[in-house]
């Protein structure tokens, strides 16, 4: 079967000369229709900046990006804008500040005529109770939301949109572990009854332990490991991996010992 | 110890939207010199909202009305004029504001904006002195490339490097008082390590006060000397940090130990419905109250 995504030699150079700056470096990976790749790896290592790419905020410096087996063009048409949604990394500056976050999330609608134009403000305010928001939360702007509640709407507004892929940059890292379980199974069940796909960049290496099918581990913009979740956690192969989960900040005992079993890099 | 920091009976409305809406329903807590305070719970029960009234940022707010009290080293905060509570913040008082790409202007290069910061302790420093000290406390929190990062504007570095920058910023003039929201969310594990260690530090050498708001349990149980636990706008339970992870007494935070996702797997928590006991009275451990 085609890989729903897939990215074949890509890099990004910002400026240039000697103060380029290489985001990123000769990458490539599949994202399969129905599957979580989780996006893990070093602070500036590169993962926004493919994200964009990704969603042609600005197109590669070298490389191919392929969509349900056709090459991505930098500009896109109405088609591929709402099969690709990106939920951004800061829920609060990701919203209009003029705007009702109902509005923008109702933008979404209206550009890709999903639903019927008399309906479409039930289709809003049952996109907020999905995540946990009272549907008359529509009327705020996101200046009267909480950071979570912000983030919340981030995801709704790309969900509504009824798309193929779907790139989470730190989707929940404002949410409290109990929304955030909400969320992830939110994610879940679209996934498996849409078979929508999802790119999930992240630092909570234990929520990608749960929640992705692969993990992708980037450094410096490069990709230095890209396995099964469960054999990343349980064989990594790279020394950065190993002493990214050997990092994780945990709450149980079992977890310590996972941790530190790898952490001294003495694995088998 | 004495309190840096004293919140009392703390509450907040706001008018709108849907006629009045009561956010906080009087929430005492307290954080004393040298202490590491950690503030957790719900999205959208308090947390924020409870940091800014502390910098006096939200009695600025027409439709906010707040009332409690505020005390900082034992001064009344609400009898100070505006600009005493400005003169506080940045320099005794710091933040470190949950979303870190919009508490940088996106005009002005890091390096302006650090000098700023510097500035405010030290009206003289030039800017080549500015960027030196800038340089060596990115260095401290893993920017190794400082001089391309206090050339560049926030776009153009990532969620990371910006949050580095803004932690950089609030330890720079050295704080009696640091309340830091979320400091950690785009950060690499071992950067936040690193990190931690430098707040660490700063609380032993110095004294300082820390205020750490997060919803990062792990790091909680790691960083944190005592911790609230909010829901709701209501204190639900406080204690020191090994009881509340050892034996958490009030529904609600023993909801949320059990939805930690865990590095070993098992798959997504199981949400239990159970929420009416979420509203219990508060439970508070030994030791929890000053
Ligand atoms: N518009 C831009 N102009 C110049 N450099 C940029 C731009 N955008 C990103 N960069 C640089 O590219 C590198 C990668 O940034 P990116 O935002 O992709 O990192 P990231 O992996 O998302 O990091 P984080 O986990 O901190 O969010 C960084 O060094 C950053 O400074
Ligand atoms: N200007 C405002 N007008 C009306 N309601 C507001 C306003 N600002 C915040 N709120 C509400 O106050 C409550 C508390 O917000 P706050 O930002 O303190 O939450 P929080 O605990 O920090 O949550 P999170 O973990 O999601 O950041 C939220 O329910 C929010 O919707
Ligand atoms: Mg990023
Ligand atoms: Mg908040």
């Amino acid at each position: 079967m085609t890989p729903l995504l897939s990215l074949r030699h890509v890099s990004k150079t910002f400026g240039s000369g000697p103060r380029a700056v290489h985001a990123v470096r000769d990458v490539s990976f599949d994202v399969a229709q129905g599957e979580c790749l989780a996006v893990v790896g070093e602070s500036g290592s590169g993962k926004t900046t493919l994200a964009n790419m990704i969603l042609g905020v600005f197109g590669q410096s070298s490389g191919e990006i392929w969509f349900d087996g056709n090459g991505l063009p930098t500009r896109r048409t109405l088609e591929h804008r709402s099969a690709i949604q990106l939920v951004q990394q800061n829920p609060l500056s990701s919203l209009n500040p003029k705007r009702s976050v109902g509005a923008s999330i109702r933008l979404g609608l209206d550009v890709f005529g999903i639903g019927a134009r008399s309906d479409r403000w039930r289709l809003v305010e049952g996109a907020l109770e999905e995540v946990g928001l009272p549907g008359d939360f529509r009327r705020r702007p996101p200046a009267a939301l909480s950071g979570g509640q912000c983030q919340r709407v981030a995801i709704a507004r790309a969900l509504a949109c009824q798309s193929r892929l779907v790139i989470l940059d730190e989707p929940t890292s404002a949410l409290d572990v109990l929304v955030q379980a909400r969320v992830l199974r939110l994610l879940e069940d679209l996934r498996r009854v849409k078979g929508l796909s999802y790119v999930f960049i992240t630092h909570d290496l234990s929520v990608v332990r749960n929640v992705a099918d692969r993990v992708a581990v980037f450094r410096a913009g490069k990709l230095v490991e890209c396995a099964e979740t469960r054999a990343i956690f349980e064989d990594p192969q790279v020394d950065y991996t190993r002493q990214l989960i050997g990092a994780v900040p945990v709450v149980a005992d079992d977890e310590l010992k996972l941790r530190e079993s790898l952490s001294g890099g003495m694995l088998a | 110890m004495s309190d840096v920091l004293e919140v009392r009976d703390l509450c907040l409305r706001f008018r709108g939207y849907s006629g009045m809406s009561e956010v906080l329903h009087g929430i005492s807590l307290n954080v004393r010199a040298g202490e590491r305070v950690a503030l957790v719970g719900e999205s959208g029960s308090g947390k924020s909202v409870t940091a800014r009234i502390v910098l006096g940022l939200l009695q600025e707010l027409p439709s906010a009305q707040v009332d409690g009290g505020l005390f900082f080293e034992g001064e009344d905060l609400n009898r100070l004029s505006r600009r005493q509570w400005q003169a506080l913040r940045g320099t005794s008082i710091s933040m470190i504001f949950q979303d870190p790409t919009s508490s940088l202007n996106p005009v002005f290069t890091i390096g302006t904006q650090f000098a700023e910061v510097l500035r405010r302790r030290d009206p003289k420093l030039s800017r080549e002195a500015a960027d030196e000290r800038a340089g060596t406390l990115l260095q401290s929190v893993s920017i190794h490339d400082h001089a391309r990062v206090l050339s560049a504007y926030p776009f153009q570095l990532s969620g990371g490097m910006n949050q580095r920058v803004v932690i950089a910023m609030a330890l720079a003039n050295h704080p009696s008082l640091l309340i830091a929201d979320e400091p950690g969310t785009a950060l690499d594990v071992t950067v936040q390590a690193q990190t931690l260690k430098l707040m660490h530090d700063l609380v032993e050498r110095s004294g300082t006060a820390v205020l750490f708001i997060s919803h990062n349990l792990g790091v909680v149980r790691e960083f944190a000397d005592r911790v609230f636990v909010i829901y709701r706008g209501r204190i639900v339970e406080q204690g020191p940090t090994p009881a509340i992870f050892e034996d958490p007494g009030h529904a609600y935070t023993r909801a949320l130990m059990a939805a930690v996702p865990r590095i070993t797997g098992g798959g997504l928590p199981e949400l239990n419905d159970s929420e009416s006991a979420f509203l219990d009275p508060m439970v508070v451990h030994e030791g929890g109250k000053a």
